[in-house]
């Protein structure tokens, strides 16, 4: 019987790199942002800190799926087995789709080794409905948080999710600053 | 041919991740690491031997008068000692503090003896074993009597040492003994010494063992005919219509195990009404029979009712609640003040999440006051001591609070700990208050005469 192949240390690792690429793109792409405008240009985005995962980021953008995408802070997840972001309250901690919150099946779940795992979004597939990032809140270290995708967003004049947010968590920032990450990730503090 | 619409779907089935085999159990030399390096000169009075105190309420019953205010600049610091990352608490006996830390280093499980008073550290007693971090190492506090200290460490290993020296006595690899699975984030169950035996839930083959403390002969074991799994939650004495009897919170149920007599070990009752995924907090058993079981990530709480009909134990589900309608606890274990319960609520439950709460005894959902708005708390510790409530916040900070039925009295609060995740119970005695974060362990002169 053919064994299944485990997820290694370089497969981690190259996960790793890959995430990091993938943030350096969007910031680069952010840059050029900047850099086509001036220095006083904003963009719409989500205070983690303030959201409420009320649910609403998915069904009022604009965009016919939601340019609000889960992004996933590395540095504060805790890679456990049991995640609050990834399985449903009491579920088998299996990859059925029966135990996943993700209604769209977005978070990939890797093992990496005793006793780590590893969970990567689809931004494909997400929808931004935040029923992962309200599961990592209330169970885990929150390192599941949502933010507006700057190659999707529209940059509205009037942001329609921001005039229905209930908790005033969207508002303009600062271009050259588009994202705004928990953890150490963007303070530039080592955890 | 007609497209299949479906053609390249894939299902999400088990397996995905690729999860192996658990790795085969490991043989431990347990008790083969020692060290000495003093011995305690002045021993005092006091004891806090174990998780939630003597009596096993978490209310100190020392006289020593406590402060109710800190000075401008903070309790004064006695002693500090780093700790390898984790949240395992301390006992103190007669002028001793015992904790039972992982060493990154050595790599290896050890109890660590200290000097209450100055911190100097006297022995060490351990084993080797290689762990990897898992929201820290360490969570449980030892069990000491005179002459015994029993630990648990985070794969289940039971150590029983001599108080005064740390000679070994016995060890038992409960996961290799009983086939037990270890629970997420490594074993939380703080062992528990009572009239002569260790009591240790091991889950898998047995549900609930109990060793000699001398022989490390066992004792008795509990039959686990329902496959119920090792929590969390720790073993409970209790006694309810003149019958001695251990309460434990399983994954899988909740049970009484008869204590004593010849029927020791046998179960008394049991119901697998309460089952959750991860329960941490451990039974609270209310001299009326009721019984409050809470557990965190959405579970909330269930209130039994106890009753003795003969010789027969029966059981009613009095209120069963969610995190957002009652009294809830994710980790730590509600405190029972003047036939109250005060707790802190969990991030889950709505509006009230994260304060310390005052529910009212005939109706755990009924909130007689919460901590407001403006004072919320985390997953630390909170403890009684001197008719004064104890808490200590996630990042550290420690606040003192007048304990009452009516309302949230807050009298001060003190950052003390530079860390995070301050998740270890808190152990008083002779005036002294010893409290960690994830990282380090200090020790407070608390007492208001010393001052």
């Amino acid at each position: 019987m053919k064994k299944d192949k485990g997820y290694n240390r370089r497969d981690f690792i190259n996960n790793g790199v890959r995430i990091t690429l993938g943030l350096t793109v969007v910031g680069t792409g952010a840059f050029a942002l900047t850099q086509s405008t001036t220095g006083k240009d904003y963009v719409w985005q989500i205070d983690p800190f303030k959201c409420t995962q009320c649910g609403r980021c998915a069904t009022e953008c604009v965009k016919a799926t939601s340019a609000v995408k889960c992004v996933h802070a590395y540095d504060l997840c805790g890679y456990c087995d049991l995640c609050g972001g990834y399985f449903k309250p009491g579920a088998k901690l299996e990859t059925g789709a029966e135990n996943q919150l993700c209604p769209t099946a977005a978070i990939q779940r890797k093992f990496i080794e005793e006793p780590y795992f590893e969970y990567i979004i689809d931004e494909e597939l997400c929808i931004g409905c935040a029923k992962c990032v309200k599961g990592c809140s209330a169970f885990g270290n929150g390192s599941f948080q949502l933010q507006i995708r700057h190659d999707l967003c529209l940059n509205c004049n009037q942001c329609s999710i921001a005039s229905t947010c209930p908790s005033d968590a969207i508002s303009r920032v600062p271009a050259d600053k588009p994202y705004i990450i928990k953890g150490d990730f963007t303070s530039g503090e080592e955890g | 041919m007609v497209k299949d619409p479906v053609n390249g779907f894939i299902t999400t089935q088990p397996g995905l991740d690729n999860r192996g085999e658990h790795a085969v159990v490991a043989d431990i030399d347990i008790g083969a690491y020692y060290e000495s390096m003093g011995t305690l000169v002045h021993e005092l009075e006091e004891t806090w031997p174990r998780f939630r105190g003597e009596h096993f309420d978490n209310i100190s019953r020392s006289k020593v008068p406590l402060i109710e205010a800190f000075p401008s600049d903070g309790p004064e610091i006695k002693w500090k000692v780093d700790l390898g990352e984790g949240h395992a608490g301390a006992a103190i006996y007669k002028g001793a503090v015992y904790v039972l830390d992982y060493d990154e280093e050595e790599r290896a499980d050890l109890l660590r003896c200290f000097s209450l008073e100055d911190g100097e550290e006297l022995w060490r007693r351990g084993y080797y074993i290689n762990l990897k971090r898992n929201h820290g190492m360490s969570r449980t506090v030892p069990a000491v009597t005179e002459d015994y200290i029993v630990t648990i460490g985070p794969r289940s290993h039971v150590m029983c040492v001599r108080r005064q020296d740390g000679d070994f006595i016995w060890g038992l690899n409960v996961e290799k003994e009983y086939n037990s699975e270890i629970p997420l984030w490594y074993t939380g169950q703080c062992p528990l010494i009572h009239e002569g035996k260790a009591i240790i839930a091991t889950g898998g083959t047995s549900l609930i063992v109990a060793v000699d403390l001398e022989s490390g002969q066992i004792l008795w074991e509990t039959p686990n005919t329902q496959h119920w799994q090792m929590s969390h939650s720790s073993v409970m004495p209790y006694e309810f219509g003149g019958v001695k009897m251990y309460v434990y919170s399983a994954y899988g149920g909740v049970c009484g195990v008869a204590a004593d007599g010849e029927n020791a070990g046998e179960i008394l009752w049991e119901t697998s009404a309460w089952n959750h995924q991860v329960v941490a907090p451990s039974p609270v058993c209310m001299p009326d029979g009721k019984i409050l079981l809470t557990a965190g990530y959405g579970a909330g709480s269930m209130v039994l009712q106890l009753k003795k009909a003969g010789n027969q134990f029966d059981l009613d589900i009095l209120q069963e609640f969610t995190p957002k309608e009652g009294l809830a606890c994710e980790q730590q274990t509600p405190v029972v003040f003047d036939g109250h319960l005060l707790g802190i609520l969990p991030k889950d439950a709505g509006p009230l999440r994260n304060q310390l709460v005052c529910v009212h005894p005939d109706d755990f959902t009924k909130v007689i006051w919460s901590s407001g708005q403006t004072r919320r708390f985390g997953l630390g510790p909170y403890m009684i001591a001197d008719n004064k409530l104890f808490i200590v916040s996630d990042d550290g900070t420690l606040t003192i609070a007048r304990p009452s039925t009516r309302e949230y009295i807050e009298l001060d609060s003190y950052r003390v700990l530079e860390g995070h995740d301050a998740w270890g119970p808190l152990a008083v005695a002779d005036g002294y208050l010893v409290m960690r974060d994830s990282k380090s362990m200090v020790c407070l002169d608390m007492a208001a005469d010393r001052q």
